[in-house]
């Protein structure tokens, strides 16, 4: 099968969309299929042999937050040379309705055309403004796919309609076969937790952990907290009790093997999250890892988690809940054990054979739609009024 | 003169506008409808699949007699149900997801899964052709809600541009997986 796959965030920055679009483009060519993803990216950026260049990202602000986006007639022409050349039998675009790449592609393309919808918005002004320019456009997406609960209701209220719900796609095995590195495993004297994210960030919940701190160190004096990710820790742990920031040890950013390891290793993966996550990859890619989860009960988590069976949960931005839900594990390794087994059962749903395989069904289904349907005729005229390619 | 001819022109604009207008919504709705009979064709062929993939398993030898009666009659019933979507075609496609539901007990299921191969042929069939017929009406569905938005529009109203075609009406039935397929397969 021949497959396009647009990206409409920069390829040269990391991020949640642009990990799924890779994964699921190289699960697919692994599979026998062709793929060619259309991504935003600078020219010094090194890209995979399946990547296209649609150009030069812009930073701007949207939707509540910068992101790096391409628009303008240069990337529209190059979106039109990507579809002519591309001949796909299928156009799968990410985010339809972020001003970008995608929508330059659902303006331009008219064959078979699936949508996935990532972001849980809770509103989009911009979105509303330009809608009934956008409606028939969007009208030509055959099968929409939502990430999340939170994400499908994104759709029905924004747009109307409904979206089938297939979740993130992790490879499960390369967090399975992590292994165990002893400078980050708990002993029962000290015992780790892990916090991994953006620590600047205040809706990754760092400072919710923080306050639950002092209660847990009062009984376990030699817990060590092993907070990755980027920031700086000075800044962090300004205000902090000292006896809490000798707690903490910065590994900074890490690559994605040693995320793996550090998963593997710890006593209790902590996601204090506070809200704005659609989905938690992260947890996924822990319980993968055979790490027992403790996360905030946010409506994205709780789901992943299946409602506390496969990880422990806490009342969002509750340090004291925190406090007494994250002592209760670790003095209890028998309930370490069992949730880190359910976890690793839950985690193989959301393995990238069994999330691809449900993406092809839809694939398939849109293709015996179209080609069911009556064809029209391609006229000039009739692709100007359709909003296709004119010429 | 001059009076005349701006006029002429504003009322030239405003009729070419209109003309435009009409035309594009005209030619949007021809694409949804076109669209919708995409769908319909992809649910229609994915329900036969999933009335055979039944009844295929209803021949198999496989089931006991009595679960064999029960899926292979809902599953004839829903292949010689009239090809068009009335209530008829709702209840049958009702009826044999009840069957399936009810065939696929946890100990047929278990008992299937204990045949090997055999058997998991024919759970990851049905299971798949279920999965699929939920995709195929849940699109064909969005496409309804679509052509129905825009078929309340004041000008395709006035101006008749779906022409006699009747106005669509989402399909309704039960199309959940057999329970005891979509859990989990046994743990170890």
């Amino acid at each position: 099968m021949r497959i396009g796959i647009v990206c409409p965030y920069s390829f040269d920055v990391p991020g949640g969309v642009q990990f799924h679009v890779r994964d699921l483009a190289e699960y697919l060519i692994g599979q026998g299929h062709q793929v060619s993803v259309l991504a935003p990216a600078d020219s010094e950026t090194t890209l995979p042999g399946y990547v296209v260049s649609a150009g030069r990202a812009t930073a701007v602000r949207y939707n509540g937050s910068v992101a790096r986006l391409n628009f303008g007639p240069v990337a529209a022409a190059k979106v039109n040379r990507w579809l002519d050349a591309g001949e796909f039998d299928v156009l799968h675009l990410h985010e339809p309705v972020t001003p970008s790449v995608s929508v330059l592609a659902l303006m331009a393309a008219d064959g078979p055309i699936v949508a996935t919808f990532h972001t849980s918005m809770v509103r989009s002004r911009s979105m509303q403004a330009a809608f009934p320019i956008f409606r028939s456009s969007l009208e030509k997406i055959a099968g929409r796919i939502a990430v999340s609960e939170d994400a499908r209701r994104t759709v029905t209220t924004h747009i109307g309609g409904d979206a089938v719900v297939i979740p993130n796609g992790v490879f499960v095995e390369r967090f399975a076969n992590a292994r165990h590195v002893a400078r980050w495993t708990g002993t029962p004297t000290r015992p780790t937790i892990a916090f991994l994210g953006r620590m600047g960030e205040p809706r990754k919940g760092l400072p919710v952990l923080a306050a639950a701190l002092p209660a847990v160190l009062a009984q376990v004096p030699g817990l060590r907290v092993l907070v990755a990710g980027p920031g700086d820790p000075d800044e962090i742990t300004e205000g902090m009790p000292a006896h809490v920031v000798a707690a903490l040890e910065f590994l900074g950013a890490v690559s994605d093997e040693e995320k793996a390891e550090l998963l593997a290793s710890v006593d209790v993966y902590v996601a204090p999250n506070t809200g704005g996550e659609s989905f938690g990859i992260i947890l996924i890619e822990a319980m993968s890892a055979g790490a027992c989860v403790l996360a905030s009960d946010i409506g994205a988590f709780s789901r992943v988690l299946d409602g506390g069976r496969s990880g422990a949960l806490f009342r969002n931005e509750q340090p004291g809940d925190l406090a007494a839900v994250l002592l209760a594990l670790l003095r209890d390794p028998a309930r370490r054990e069992s949730l880190s087994a359910a976890g690793r059962a839950r985690a193989a749903r959301f393995d990238w054979s069994v999330v691809a395989d449900q993406i092809m069904a839809v694939y398939e289904t849109v293709i015996e739609g179209r080609l069911a349907a009556r064809s029209e005729p391609r006229t000039r005229w009739n692709r100007l009024l359709h909003g296709g390619p004119s010429w | 003169m001059i009076h005349f001819l701006t006029w002429f022109f504003a009322v030239l604009f405003v009729i070419v506008v209109a003309a435009w207008y009409l035309s594009y919504t005209a030619a949007r709705l021809d694409r949804l409808h076109v669209r919708l009979s995409g769908t319909l064709a992809a649910l229609d062929a994915r329900l036969v699949r999933r009335a055979e993939a039944a009844l295929e398993l209803a021949n198999s030898g496989l089931l006991d007699g009595a679960t064999s009666l029960i899926l292979g009659g809902a599953a004839v019933d829903s292949l010689e149900s009239p090809d068009e979507y009335g209530e008829a075609r709702e209840v049958a496609e009702n009826d044999l997801t009840e069957a399936l539901d009810v065939s696929l007990s946890r100990h047929t299921v278990d008992d299937l899964r204990a045949r090997g191969a055999v058997g998991d042929e024919h759970l990851a069939r049905i299971v798949s052709a279920c999965n699929r017929v939920q995709l195929a009406r849940r699109f064909h569905n969005d496409a309804i809600t679509d052509v129905r938005r825009v078929r309340t529009k004041w000008a395709v109203r006035l101006f008749r541009l779906a022409g006699h075609t009747p106005l669509p009406h989402t399909i309704e039935f039960d199309d959940e997986m057999p329970e005891h397929l979509s859990r989990e397969p046994a743990a170890g």
